[in-house]
């Protein structure tokens, strides 16, 4: 890949934009025009660049798709095999353009509790006071080209508002539906848990059929003292998409969040995952389970960065590779010199399931304060032979004990998910990948 | 953190002396003409002018490397005199020829050479500044077939087997700093054990850096051929200066079938004072070439000195059941920087390998280790453990880990383990109800986190090097 062509490329993709409606609030105007600027002050990315070392997107920027406005006319009967609960609320966006016939939104002050579920571009005016200290403000553009892409192109997307002391009972889910080959979306969430507020939002992107397209989206969230987020991503993309994400979370004193991300789908796919622990006691888990074969490419870049003292994270990412896929991992953690009796563990377990499936992995500290305690480790291997003898000893045949232990793997991530109906799917899902005859 | 660990920390440089010799120094600055000088002055062969070109070419098109996780300002690489060498009085017949004030420096240093030599069984290849000015115990080594002496001189006596093999493990082009020694280096030493010889002795080299603003590029060439094995010494201590100086060494070791090739380092250049300036850039590339079937290398360093240390020594595991060892003790105090760290490349079916790093940062260092260990889709049942551990004394300083692991084989077993610690006021309150005293209890406490790699050195580096961190370390825990 050469550099004209690179730039050429971010050229093209941002002619797409052109037809983006002007917002009325300067602010927001303001945060696009400042990411134009951000994207046309950098580069594709390439191999060289440290960051992106193990994946390379030469393949993507071939590809100048571009993003649909078209509302579309998906009916539910179409898509209703991707409903988790029909009682839960619900965000359908289609190929990034938010479907209001598919979704069940809730809107203060409809209901008595003040939640606030619904797509951005209908907030964003009304609730100005509320959005612009959050909206463009964690995911930051100034250094990662693909979200200031998808900061120019912000117009609509996924808004939760959890107000104080409140805690949602259903889980939300944000369902993001790939229909149109050929086609970029740029979708947007935005989750601000206020003080002492408990939420569960489940992020499913999924494909009506395969094909290639694009995704490039970006998930802020923001966690006020106290507040509770449990954040669930599945990835499960056609697999001859690109798929490029970015999540930042920011955690003030005492909140917590959970994050579990599965990466099952695309033909490339990124994860970058950046949560700071910006107030003192913070806690954050961090878990994710890649599943991939044939010729999938699945990166995980997370970032966990304790500013504050006392902050607890605690990591585990599994990765199982098969056919001649390449995982590559890598886990930041970064204690401040104010954070002191900061706490944290990271793993890195990796299973090759194929003579050609590749892993790179790199579970990375960087501490700038002496009262912590860290500690981190990475495997990479195959299964234990004496828990495969183990299992024979008691009479099932060698396959039937490396199934079940390759599903035992994977499913150690999955049962942490605790809505029932997507973690038996997710658990059938494994189950089929890691079964050999 | 404590009075008694801040004393520790900021113990003086204690080899910080200038010998005054008079030196034979080459004009600062470097193209073609310094190199053809340095080879001229060194009455070099052709084919060893032309390698050294061929490096300077591809040193010009090359880059200075950004990523280490140091910071330093920006090398002017021609203000830099590339050769110096003591000026040769006349002949040298025996040990009482040698230049008093250069046996001085030895003294000085704790190392009276032929005492060393005699008693402890080393056989000492002086290195001072640029050129082998005495070696002792060559005769010995002679008796069994060993070649041990200067790489200058081996380039006259043995082209062949210098020119079969120099450049072959870390190429010409490696990277930047490998480039510049390529194409500069001066003296260092060369080491061939044949076919079935196990080394009676350790061998060992003393550097030393001594003309100010001189870079040392030493090199150093090791064989080992099949069947022999080897345990080689190099202890680095350097005089006291202001100025920055620049050590871009090369070391290439190269183990046939069933040798064994054990490297040790304790490395305490200057430093810097308490205030980061001065003190030596250490610029090194190591690496050894397991080649033949159940070869073994062995890397076991102490790095306690130099402002900046970027070094990796690296084993390429070529041959089948061929076995790779790092085992690092890495010291910063002050404003020191240590990028360092080790490769391990898995090409060989069945081959394995151990790191065991433990970073210790004091003040306002900075310690990092970086990694990496590679398992090619050839290297079937390759096996591998790594442990880094680092220990930060105070609240300035920092610890980082950098561990790159790519497996490309499904049959492969790598393992990674990381922690970091301190010294914990109750441990130290442990070791006082006891009777002991804060200073012995860390020192005790740091002996113990290192125990791993100590075990590894050889006696008298072992002792060494457990004084060299007790006195780099005193006063900075508490």
């Amino acid at each position: 890949m050469n550099v004209a062509t690179a730039s050429g490329y971010l050229e093209s993709l941002l002619h797409g934009r052109l037809q983006l409606p002007a917002s009325q609030l300067a602010w927001f105007n303001r945060l696009r025009a400042d990411a134009v600027e951000r994207v046309g002050a950098q580069r594709v990315p390439t191999t060289r660049n440290e960051e992106w070392r193990f994946t390379d997107i030469s393949p993507l920027i071939k590809l100048p798709f571009q993003p649909v406005y078209a509302a579309s006319n998906l009916q539910a009967a179409e898509v209703e095999h991707f409903y988790l609960d029909p009682a839960a609320p619900r965000l359908v966006f289609v190929d990034g353009v938010y479907a209001p016939q598919l979704s069940t939104q809730l809107l203060s002050p409809a209901t008595d509790s003040n939640i606030m579920i619904t797509n951005l571009s209908a907030a964003v005016s009304a609730h100005v006071m509320a959005l612009e200290p959050h909206l463009g403000r964690h995911a930051e553009f100034h250094n990662n080209v693909f979200t200031a892409l998808n900061t120019s192109f912000l117009h609509d997307g996924a808004l939760i508002i959890v107000p104080r002391n409140v805690s949602v009972d259903m889980p939300v889910h944000l369902l993001f539906i790939a229909t149109q080959k050929e086609a970029a979306s740029y979708p947007r969430c935005l989750l601000i848990a206020e003080s002492g507020s408990a939420v569960t939002v489940i992020e499913d992107h999924v494909a009506l059929q395969e094909g290639v397209y694009a995704t490039n989206v970006v998930a802020e969230i923001a966690l006020a003292d106290n507040a509770r987020v449990n954040h669930i991503r599945v990835q499960r993309d056609s697999s001859q998409a690109f798929h490029i994400a970015s999540c930042a979370v920011s955690l003030a004193q005492a909140s917590c969040y959970r994050s579990t991300s599965i990466t099952l789908g695309a033909r490339i796919s990124r994860y970058n995952l950046s949560v700071r622990l910006t107030g003192e006691g913070a806690e954050c888990t961090v878990d994710g389970l890649t599943l991939i074969a044939e010729r999938q490419l699945a990166d995980t870049h997370t970032c966990i960065d304790h500013v504050k003292p006392y902050g607890i994270s605690r990591q585990s990412h599994k990765c199982i590779v098969d056919g001649a896929a390449h995982a590559v991992f890598n886990g930041k953690i970064i204690v401040h010199p104010d954070a002191q009796h900061t706490d944290s563990t990271q793993s890195s377990r990796n299973l090759l399931l194929s003579g050609r499936a590749h892993i790179d992995t790199k579970p990375q500290l960087e501490i700038f304060a002496d009262d912590v305690k860290c500690a981190h480790g990475a495997t990479v291997g195959q299964l234990d032979s004496e828990e495969i003898f183990y299992l024979m000893s008691r009479g099932l045949s060698e396959m039937t004990a490396r199934n079940l232990l390759t599903y035992a793997f994977g499913a150690e991530i999955i049962e942490r998910i605790p809505i029932a109906s997507l973690k038996h799917q997710l658990e059938q899902t494994v189950l089929e990948r890691t079964q050999r005859n | 953190m404590s009075a008694v660990l801040q004393n520790l920390v900021n113990q003086p440089y204690k080899h910080g002396f200038v010998t005054e010799i008079e030196s034979d120094v080459a004009p600062k600055g470097l193209n073609e003409g310094t190199i053809r000088l340095i080879s001229a002055k060194k009455n070099e062969p052709e084919w060893l002018l032309e390698f050294r070109l061929k490096a300077y070419q591809k040193w010009l098109t090359m880059e200075e490397p950004q990523w280490p996780n140091v910071k330093y300002p920006k090398i002017d690489f021609q203000a830099i005199s590339y050769y110096s060498a003591p000026k040769p009085r006349k002949k040298l017949g025996s040990m009482d020829e040698v230049d008093p004030e250069l046996l001085r420096t030895f003294e000085k240093l704790g190392v009276p050479m032929h005492e060393r030599a005699v008693l402890a069984g080393v056989a000492v290849d002086v290195i001072f500044d640029s050129v082998s000015v005495a070696t002792t115990y060559k005769q010995k080594l002679a008796e069994v077939g060993i070649i041990f002496g200067s790489i200058s001189e081996a380039v006259h006596t043995h082209p062949d087997l210098v020119r079969q093999y120099l450049g072959t493990v870390v190429p010409i082009g490696d990277n930047y700093y490998a480039a510049l020694n390529s194409a500069v280096f001066t003296d260092g030493s060369f080491c061939f054990i044949p076919k079935g010889v196990k080394c009676p002795m350790d061998l060992s080299t003393y550097f030393r850096i001594n003309t100010q603003e001189s870079g040392q590029f030493e090199r150093t060439l090791i064989i080992a051929e099949e069947g022999a094995s080897v345990s080689y010494l190099e202890g680095c201590t350097a005089p006291r200066f202001d100025t920055n100086q620049l050590h871009a060494a090369v070391v290439e070791l190269i183990a046939h079938d069933n040798a064994d090739i054990k490297y040790s380092t304790v490395q305490n250049w200057y430093a810097g004072d308490e205030n980061g300036v001065g003190g030596i850039f250490n610029f090194v590339t190591k690496r050894g070439l397991a080649k033949g079937v159940n070869s073994r290398i062995s890397w076991t360093q102490v790095e306690t000195g130099s402002a900046i240390t970027w070094k990796y020594p690296s084993c390429v595991l070529q041959g089948d059941n061929s076995v790779g060892e790092f085992y690092s003790v890495a010291v910063t105090n002050n404003y020191q920087q240590a990028d360092t760290g080790t490769k391990m490349i898995h090409l060989g079916k069945n081959t394995r390998s151990t790191i065991v790093s433990k970073g210790i940062s004091a003040g306002h260092s900075n310690n990092s280790y970086r990694g990496l260990v590679r398992i090619g889709p050839t290297a079937t049942g390759a096996r591998n453990y790594s442990q880094c551990d680092s220990m930060l004394i105070g609240d300035q300083c920092s610890a980082s880990t950098f561990p790159y692991i790519q497996v490309r084989n499904n049959s492969a077993i790598v393992e990674h383990e990381a922690s970091t610690s301190k010294i914990g006021e109750d441990q130290l309150f442990y070791f006082a109800q006891r009777g002991i005293g804060n200073e012995e209890a860390v020192s005790m406490i740091i002996n113990g986190f290192c125990k791993d790699v100590f075990q590894q050195l050889p006696m008298e580096f072992a002792v060494e090097a457990t004084k060299l961190l007790g006195f780099k370390l005193e006063g900075s825990v508490g």
